[in-house]
């Protein structure tokens, strides 16, 4: 219980911190968003009240504190150049973006774990040579070369096999989620087949430490086969690390997930993010920013909680003070 | 359950570890198996569990109650460890599995060999814990809140619960404070007795030794270099080997002694 | 002197003897070949456009084609080759640097400082690399100096995060304490008492490290916040054949099979060299020293 107060009130320091690191880096380096916003051949004119208008000539402080008071209450401002709602537009794209990443952590999951578990407990060296080269190899494919392989393979109009919408999310959204859902199998096979691979590897490490724990031994002691034991006892001994490797997976895979966004033109977040940095949309991108800051940190907040849950020595951390 | 061990050779990639083993237990026997660290004594305890890593090879005969060990399927052994067979492990902190609780490892061989009721079994786990001399309320305790002593109770309340016929014990005492060593060795040696099993208790410490075991062997760089009743060999090795470890033994229970009469 | 080359043909020799290791020398050793040899000469210059001859196959006068403006993808590719191993190299010392200095933070006596470099770490090393590059574009553009920055960044916040237990281990040992009460400095004990021990990870980390900065700018520059238009780069090449890839599928094979293939070399590497540099893996290195 007090871990998880102390665990809480970190994340609420670092959101905190974060906001301000956020603001900081966007107002101090060098480079005039309003300038740069305005185009080359701006006047001074047009540049000064186009910093007024984006509320950049009041004093830091000013900015930072409007700001914070709308993040609190759940204003995320409005664009500068479309004039929406951050908050909405936020909203939509995480519709798609969101099952699009739960999607490929699925692949990956399902191509990573067996392949990983595997390639342990094979005791054909070959076979094991097989699958240390899936794995490196695996994991070496920019995503955004398995994405056009994959568009090459399988997306109708170009594709050898046209199965898969090449392209484009439909325009109703998940109001048909057959369309919706065929149209995100392709980016999810290209983000999750590059993520499935480097889990493999973690998970080829994970167990192949755990197999040579002797409560592995142990348990072939009591009456299980070394494959039993290596998946009952070694893999849930692995397990604690595994979380962690699959939380940081998550913020691997976001900068694949911005790609295949773009390479496959679906309207996600990351799209959003690039579109709007590229027009040093300055108000939407740090709202942007912190808000996906902000999920990062929930994610290592739930994995270190997964921890504790995953391993019985931290529950009796205090009891066995006392003891 | 009776061993008997032929021309038994096991090497690691090329590397041999132990060669031309020839070993005997007799039903109910309490047999020794001694040697300084790295002699290759845990590899021949592994060969009979079947628990060999797996870059190692072992060839020869070894028979449990006439079944031939070497060759056989993992399977085949799994369905005998745990059942026929049980082990006592060195470290027993590190064998335990962190996150099952005591009641939940002690059970783990009844429920891998045999269909019982979960009541029936928590009745077991509860006379074999009480066997161990280990309270009630260790049942819902992890590993690390437990002594070492207290975990090598566990260690020895799993390996019998089956009533196994064939106790292997590695080390068992090693990882243990000289008081408590004494008390596990005697546990474990009252426990095989009165299941009418044998044990191969393998331990470089002869003080031990001669507690838990009649007969013993001395494997020296993977050679057995003797063997004999545990008494006469203390008193009268005949061999160099045995002769060096003997007195380095001694030493060591000395040093030992003396250590406890500062401290206590 | 002499000692450190015969320890370097040592574990070279080594490296070799073994497949991945072999593989891993080569591919690199063509890279930085390739990179010096671009500086002096491609097959043409790399403004030299046909419009007469755009999205060719390949042929004797363009091994791998053309692009859209008739610009030969051999000579971008080759010229390319040299802005990847720039930002890989800076990439790699950039997080060197930070993620030791952050490791020196984490085991420092000073109990706040530590206290407070170890919440820090924990709380950054999710934010991914693309994230930190987007907030670096904001003020500075896109630049191959903001690829830089934000995996030097990133990956020296996961360096820290990684070595942070065997750095621990060592700071605790005797022979650290011992040289702290000899009065040695601090920052030489850290460099030549803990940073020797993580050796082996940190090895490893850095070469796979550079393997991801060759993602990342390919990443990146698709995206259009990595290197600037008209400098050649992989990312760029594979960017610029993305666009008409249902038209011409061929052009985009190149490039990504130079990154896969480099960048397998360098997850290689790491793994190659800890082996041979590692006295208890590799006996060649104990030849002539005493063990005691």
């Amino acid at each position: 219980m007090r871990f998880m107060v102390r665990r809480l009130a970190l994340f609420a320091a670092a959101l905190v911190g974060l906001s301000l690191l956020v603001f900081v880096v966007l107002r101090v380096l060098p480079g005039d968003v309003a300038a740069v916003m305005a185009g080359t051949n701006a006047t001074p004119e047009r540049i000064v009240s186009l910093r007024a208008q984006m509320g950049l000539d009041r004093s830091y402080a000013a900015q930072y504190l409007d700001w914070a008071d709308g993040l609190f209450h759940g204003d995320l401002g409005t664009s500068a150049i479309g004039g929406k709602s951050v908050a909405s537009q936020v909203g939509t794209r995480a519709g798609v973006t969101f099952p699009l990443i739960v999607l490929s952590l699925l692949i990956a999951l399902a191509i990573g774990l067996p392949l990983g578990c595997a390639a342990v407990l094979t005791r054909n060296e070959r076979l094991r040579g097989v699958f240390h080269v899936v794995a490196i190899v695996g994991g070496a494919v920019p995503a955004l070369w398995s994405g056009l392989l994959l568009i090459l393979l399988f997306a109708r109009g170009v594709g050898l096999f046209g199965v898969f919408p090449s392209q484009g999310f439909p325009a109703d959204g998940w109001s048909n989620p057959g369309q919706a859902l065929m149209a995100l199998v392709l980016p999810a096979l290209a983000t999750g087949l590059t993520a499935g691979a480097g889990l493999m590897r973690y998970t080829r490490a994970a167990l192949g430490e755990a197999a040579s724990n002797s409560a592995v031994d142990m348990a072939m002691a009591c009456g299980m086969t070394r494959v039993q034991a290596l998946l009952r006892v070694g893999l849930r001994l692995a397990l604690p690390q595994l979380v962690s490797v699959f939380g940081l997976m998550f913020a691997q895979m976001i900068t694949g997930v911005m790609v295949i966004e773009s390479l496959f033109a679906l309207p996600g977040l990351g799209a959003m993010l690039v579109t709007d940095v590229g027009n040093r949309d300055l108000l939407a991108v740090q709202s942007e920013l912190f808000l996906l800051a902000a999920f990062f940190l929930l994610l290592g907040l739930l994995v270190d909680l997964a921890h504790r849950v995953l391993d019985p020595r931290f529950k009796t951390a205090r009891s066995r003070e006392v003891g | 359950m009776s061993v008997e061990i032929r021309n038994l050779n096991i090497t690691i990639g090329s590397k041999p570890i132990v060669h031309d083993i020839d070993m005997d237990i007799a039903d109910g026997e309490r047999v020794g198996l001694v040697g300084s660290s790295g002699s290759g004594k845990s590899m021949i305890a592994k060969a009979l569990m079947g628990l060999l890593p797996a870059n190692a090879s072992a060839d020869g005969s070894v028979r449990a109650g006439g079944a031939q060990l070497i060759g056989a399927n993992d399977t085949d052994m799994a369905d005998l460890r745990g059942r026929y067979m049980g082990m006592v492990f060195q470290n027993p902190a590190a064998a335990l599995n962190p996150v099952t609780t005591v009641a939940q490892q002690v059970e783990l061989p009844l429920r891998l060999h045999y269909d019982l009721s979960a009541p029936e079994r928590q009745e077991r786990v509860k006379t074999m814990l009480s066997k161990v001399g280990l309270p009630e309320s260790a049942l819902g305790k992890y590993p690390h809140e437990l002594s070492g002593g207290q975990a090598q109770r566990v260690g020895i309340a799993t390996a019998l619960i089956t009533s196994p016929r064939l106790i292997i014990a590695d080390e068992p005492t090693t990882a243990l404070d000289a008081i408590t060593q004494r008390q596990i060795v005697d546990l474990l040696t009252s426990l095989v007795d009165d299941a009418g099993a044998s044990m191969l208790f393998i331990t470089h410490d002869f003080a031990v030794l001669a507690r838990a075991t009649t007969r013993c062997y001395v494997l020296e760089d993977g050679a057995m270099v003797e063997s004999g009743a545990t008494a006469d060999l203390l008193d009268h090795p005949h061999t160099e080997q045995a002769r060096k470890l003997v007195a380095a033994a001694r030493e060591l229970t000395l040093h030992r002694q003396e250590a406890e009469v500062h401290h206590g | 002197m002499a000692t450190l080359r015969v320890t370097l043909r040592v574990i070279l020799r080594s490296m070799w003897r073994r497949a991945g290791g072999r593989y891993s020398l080569i591919v690199l050793g063509l890279w930085v070949l390739v990179s010096l040899v671009s500086l002096v000469w491609t097959p043409y210059s790399l403004l030299a456009t046909d419009g007469f001859h755009v999205w060719s196959k390949p042929s004797a006068a363009h091994p791998l084609g053309t692009d859209g403006v008739g610009a030969d993808v051999l000579s971008w590719l080759m010229a390319g080759s040299r802005t990847n191993l720039i930002i890989a190299a800076l990439s790699v010392i950039v997080a060197a640097a930070f993620g030791l200095l952050l490791v020196a933070a984490m085991v420092s006596r000073h109990g706040a400082l530590s206290a407070v470099s170890v919440v820090l770490v924990d709380a950054l090393i999710s934010v991914p690399t693309v994230l930190v590059a987007l907030i670096l574009c904001v003020p500075f553009g896109a630049s191959a100096a903001v690829i830089v920055a934000a995996c030097g960044f990133a990956y020296g916040l996961n360096l820290a995060r990684i070595l942070r237990p065997s750095a621990m281990l060592a700071a605790r040992s005797a022979y650290v304490q011992s040289a702290l009460h000899s009065g040695m400095p601090a920052a030489r004990v850290f460099l030549t008492h803990i940073v020797p021990n993580t050796l082996p990870v940190l090895v490893v980390q850095l070469s796979m490290s550079a393997g991801t900065s060759i993602l990342a700018e390919a990443g990146l520059t698709y995206l259009g916040i990595g290197v600037g238009a008209g400098v050649p780069s992989w990312g760029h090449s594979l960017a610029t054949s993305v666009k008409f890839v249902g038209i011409y599928p061929l052009t985009v094979l190149w490039p990504g099979l130079v990154v896969t293939a480099v960048v397998v070399a360098l997850n290689l590497l790491g793994d190659a060299l800890r082996d041979a540099a590692d006295p208890l893996a590799n006996p060649a290195l104990r030849g002539g020293q005493d063990e005691r």
